[in-house]
């Protein structure tokens, strides 16, 4: 199946890019689509979206066809052809 | 609850475009004006809320921003001016809100949130507005306001990009719930317009306002996040976690909120 990833703030910044296209097996769920992710992406980039130790960033934020999903909860989450998935890391004020 | 304050002939006068708003009028500005907001800081977006706050006719203002101006403070900063280069911002910000009305109580201390000061500083707030680019900061606000049970306009920038939420405690998703922990990777010095913080700053404060004074729709359980460098604006849907640290189910001891019923 085929669905939309979009990069924000500094990710799309190290990225490069708005959004890619992406292709995962039927029956996948978000976790394994951000890990899919990481390893397809630079190591700056990688760094958004795990954690230090393992695992998947905490404080990193998605967001599937506009619904908040936190990643400690990504397992559980099945996605679907033609889902659009924004990746939001964490930005702050100044 | 003490009765709201009447409005002086300066005030009709002062605010009279403000007052044709529909929603708003006369009742709406007398809520504003018993309204205390704490902002932490009032740099690029945190001054523009200020600055509009005061504006509008806010009743007080508490700031709270340590440190100096710096010349590469000046692109964004709104509230400072060249001339305050290595005086403490918050004089100069002090300056300029009662320049612009004199009639907003503003309360100002040169020192930023953390752990030991959050209660003393926010603590008397009835909104606070969180603009802080440490998220050290951002996380006391939301403890305390989930803590309070007070409402927290939270809103951040990067480049062209905004983020913006109104936490409203016991109902809506805090700012842990969104991301528990400070990222590992933060960059406190990061590219931006001053355009970018004024815009994001002006919809918080719009925010405040609104909670205020009752009428509208707050952003509250929903995550605006807008691209200036296309012009896209997209509203994402936010629940809270009930494994959230800070604001978890059952919840704590908040009082809930109804902006119109409390001022």
């Amino acid at each position: 199946m085929r669905l939309r990833v979009q990069y924000t703030a500094q990710l799309r910044t190290i990225v490069g890019c708005d959004e890619e296209e992406v292709d995962l097996p039927e029956g996948s769920n978000l976790a394994e689509l951000l890990l899919h992710v990481a390893s397809e992406t630079c190591r700056d980039a990688a760094t958004y979206l795990l954690a230090p130790g393992g695992g998947l960033q905490p404080s990193l934020l998605v967001a599937v066809n506009n619904r908040a999903i936190s990643t400690r909860e990504a397992r559980a989450v099945p996605i679907n052809s033609g889902d659009v998935v924004m990746l939001l890391p964490p930005i702050a004020g100044g | 609850m003490a009765p709201l304050p009447e409005l002086t002939d300066d005030d009709r006068s002062r605010y009279e475009w403000q007052l044709w708003v529909r929603g708003f009028g006369e009742e709406g500005q007398r809520r504003l004006k018993a309204t205390s907001v704490f902002i932490s800081r009032i740099g690029g977006v945190g001054g523009t809320v200020a600055m509009q706050l005061a504006a509008a006719g806010v009743g007080r203002l508490i700031l709270a921003h340590a440190g100096d101006l710096r010349l590469d403070d000046l692109n964004r900063q709104m509230l400072m001016a060249t001339g305050g280069i290595g005086k403490p911002r918050i004089e100069s910000a002090v300056r300029r809100l009662r320049d612009l009305n004199p009639h907003v109580a503003v309360e100002a201390t040169a020192e930023n949130v953390d752990e030991t000061n959050v209660e003393r500083l926010a603590g008397c707030a009835d909104v606070i507005v969180s603009a802080a680019p440490r998220f050290e900061e951002r996380l006391h606000m939301n403890r305390q306001a989930v803590r309070r049970g007070v409402p927290m306009v939270d809103c951040a920038m990067y480049e062209l990009e905004c983020r913006l939420t109104t936490i409203i405690p016991g109902k809506t998703a805090c700012l842990s719930c969104l991301s528990p922990e400070r990222p590992p990777n933060w960059n406190r010095e990061f590219p931006v317009f001053g355009a970018v913080a004024s815009s994001v700053g002006s919809i918080a404060a719009i925010e405040v306002i609104k909670l205020a004074a009752g009428f509208g729709e707050p952003l509250s359980g929903r995550l605006l996040n807008f691209d200036l460098r296309e012009m896209t604006f997209t509203t994402i849907d936010i629940a809270r976690r009930a494994d959230c640290d800070v604001c978890g189910l059952p919840s704590p001891t908040v009082a809930g909120y109804n902006a119109a019923r409390r001022m």
